[in-house]
């Protein structure tokens, strides 16, 4: 569990570079409360994923520290990664499924590595599955879903086990507009029961009326829109 | 992880990759079927060398002036060297009616021949269990050296033979041994690690939700030690078959009856079917470390 209400995200001097001349992230300072929704977007190739990618320790920074909870990221070992990224939900931006296998046991994976009993499991995913409007495809394998079916297994398998935060890497980048609307929907649904969310996108037209924060990743540095 | 989840995951495993999982099994059962057909030859050539060598025998002529009263003492003493199964002792008047029984209907040839005229001598058997052809040169070469022996006769060519040929075969074992464990090695990792990549996508996917290397790992490495089993068990059931079928159609004259052949003994089996499945399931720890490092 998360504790208290302080910061829960948090980026100091955070560099990463490839090589000398490929830049993804330069001096980045970052802080996100708990319970915080907020967009971070930037031309494609700005960084995005790659600072996302930092957040779940799927990638390591050149330099500077990321905080998650209170917890230095360079300090944890191999076998406490595991732990790290069952706090931290992750909807990838090319989905990451199982296409040959069903959408409960896309879900179920979620709940399966952390040990959830069977009957549980099975109410849990239900009920999630039922959340994102897929509850009379439960048991269609995730190929002979739509793009926007298979975007919706995603998130529920990112959301099924509760985690603290969410890290939504271009969610609604293959969607038509009615879905991306849904998709919105319910991440804000996900946030009002009290997931911090980073929502990343180069869609202008999904933060443009919002009263949420929006971050601006431009020449590697993170900006305030 | 406890056992259980971990098996009901590799069965379930097996099940929905059960093409790929029945390739890499055959390709495990072949490469047993290829060391189990060397071994059996390998062995039954040994046994066969080993027979023939365990009914030689060593003979020792005693001067013919040695005292009677001698003979027993000297019985005792060959009796007490190490490895000496039985000692019978032949006299001359003996070793002269074996020539005669040899002479049979020819036996004036021996007429006015003094009985006494063959040395008398002992005619040793080594003991079996500890057979080998170097201790019957040893035990020859130590008997030739006590001043009542006059000479020792035990094959001594025959024994080099067989020696050599013990050697060489015992040289082909291991290397052809070591060939077939470096060739299936390659074989069976390569099948495995092709297994693995097959499903890189999913281990990636259970390493992103926060699955621990134990629970990614614990399903490949039991389902790789029922591929090594099941095709190590296959393969001694077809090596069996064959074995019996070639038996069947070359058993039936008396010399191959007399070398007693025999298929793989049962604790060689166990080992076969053992070093197979841990074998797989190394093979499958090593294609699986690239995609556990973060």
């Amino acid at each position: 569990m998360l504790s208290g209400d302080q910061v829960v995200i948090e980026l100091r001097g955070v560099r990463k570079r490839y090589t000398r001349d490929i830049v993804a992230l330069e001096e980045a300072n970052l802080s996100i409360p708990k319970g915080e929704f907020v967009f971070l977007t930037g031309p494609s190739g700005a960084g995005k994923s790659t600072l996302l990618r930092m957040l779940y320790k799927a990638e390591e920074p050149t330099k500077g520290s990321i905080i998650i909870d209170g917890v230095d990221l360079s300090s944890l070992s191999k076998s406490q990664i595991p732990q790290l990224r069952r706090k931290v939900g992750v909807i990838f931006q090319d989905f990451k499924l199982l296409y040959n296998k069903t959408v409960f046991e896309n879900v179920a994976l979620s709940l399966e590595v952390i040990g959830l009993k069977k009957s549980q499991l099975a109410t849990r995913v239900r009920q999630v599955v039922e959340g994102v409007g897929l509850a009379d495809k439960l048991h269609r394998k995730v190929v002979q879903l739509s793009g926007g079916e298979q975007q919706r297994v995603a998130i529920a398998r990112a959301v099924v086990n509760r985690p603290p935060i969410i890290l939504a890497d271009e969610p609604t980048g293959n969607l038509d507009r009615k879905r991306t609307t849904e998709v919105v929907a319910l991440m804000e649904e996900l946030n009002a029961r009290g997931a911090t969310i980073i929502f990343a996108t180069h869609d202008d037209a999904l933060f443009e009326n919002t009263h949420r924060r929006v971050l601006q990743l431009r020449d590697g540095k993170i900006e305030e829109f | 992880m406890p056992l259980g989840i971990i098996f009901k995951r590799a069965l379930r495993d097996i099940r929905q990759n059960l093409v790929t999982h029945v390739m890499t099994t055959i390709v495990v059962a072949l490469t047993c079927l290829v060391f189990i057909f060397f071994s059996v030859f390998s062995i039954n050539l040994q046994r066969v060398a080993d027979r023939f060598g365990k009914e030689l025998a060593i003979v020792v002529y005693v001067k013919k002036d040695l005292a009677q009263e001698k003979i027993p003492t000297l019985y005792q003493k060959i009796v007490s060297m190490d490895g000496i199964e039985n000692v019978k002792f032949v006299s001359s008047e003996e070793a002269f009616k074996r020539l005669e029984g040899y002479f049979k209907d020819e036996k004036e040839i021996l007429e006015g021949v003094d009985p006494l005229f063959l040395p008398p001598s002992f005619e040793i058997q080594i003991n079996k269990a500890v057979y080998n052809p170097g201790r019957v040169r040893s035990i020859a070469s130590a008997l030739s050296k006590w001043p009542e022996v006059q000479k020792v006769q035990y094959g001594k060519e025959w024994v080099d033979r067989l020696e050599s040929f013990s050697e060489a075969v015992r040289a082909a074992v291991i290397a052809s041994a070591v060939l077939l464990l470096v060739m299936a090695a390659f074989v069976v990792s390569n099948t495995i690690k092709l297994t693995v990549y097959a499903r890189q996508d999913e281990i990636e996917i259970m390493r992103l939700v926060g699955a621990t290397n134990g629970f990614i790992q614990g399903p490949f490495l039991l389902a790789s030690f029922f591929q090594g089993v099941s095709g190590s068990l296959a393969a001694l059931v077809v090596g069996l078959f064959c074995y019996e079928y070639v038996l069947n159609i070359i058993g039936q004259t008396g010399l191959i009856r007399s070398l007693h052949l025999q298929f793989l003994p049962p604790f060689y089996m166990v080992i076969i079917v053992l070093v197979s499945g841990i074998f797989c399931m190394a093979g499958t720890a090593m294609a699986l470390r690239r995609f556990l490092k973060l």
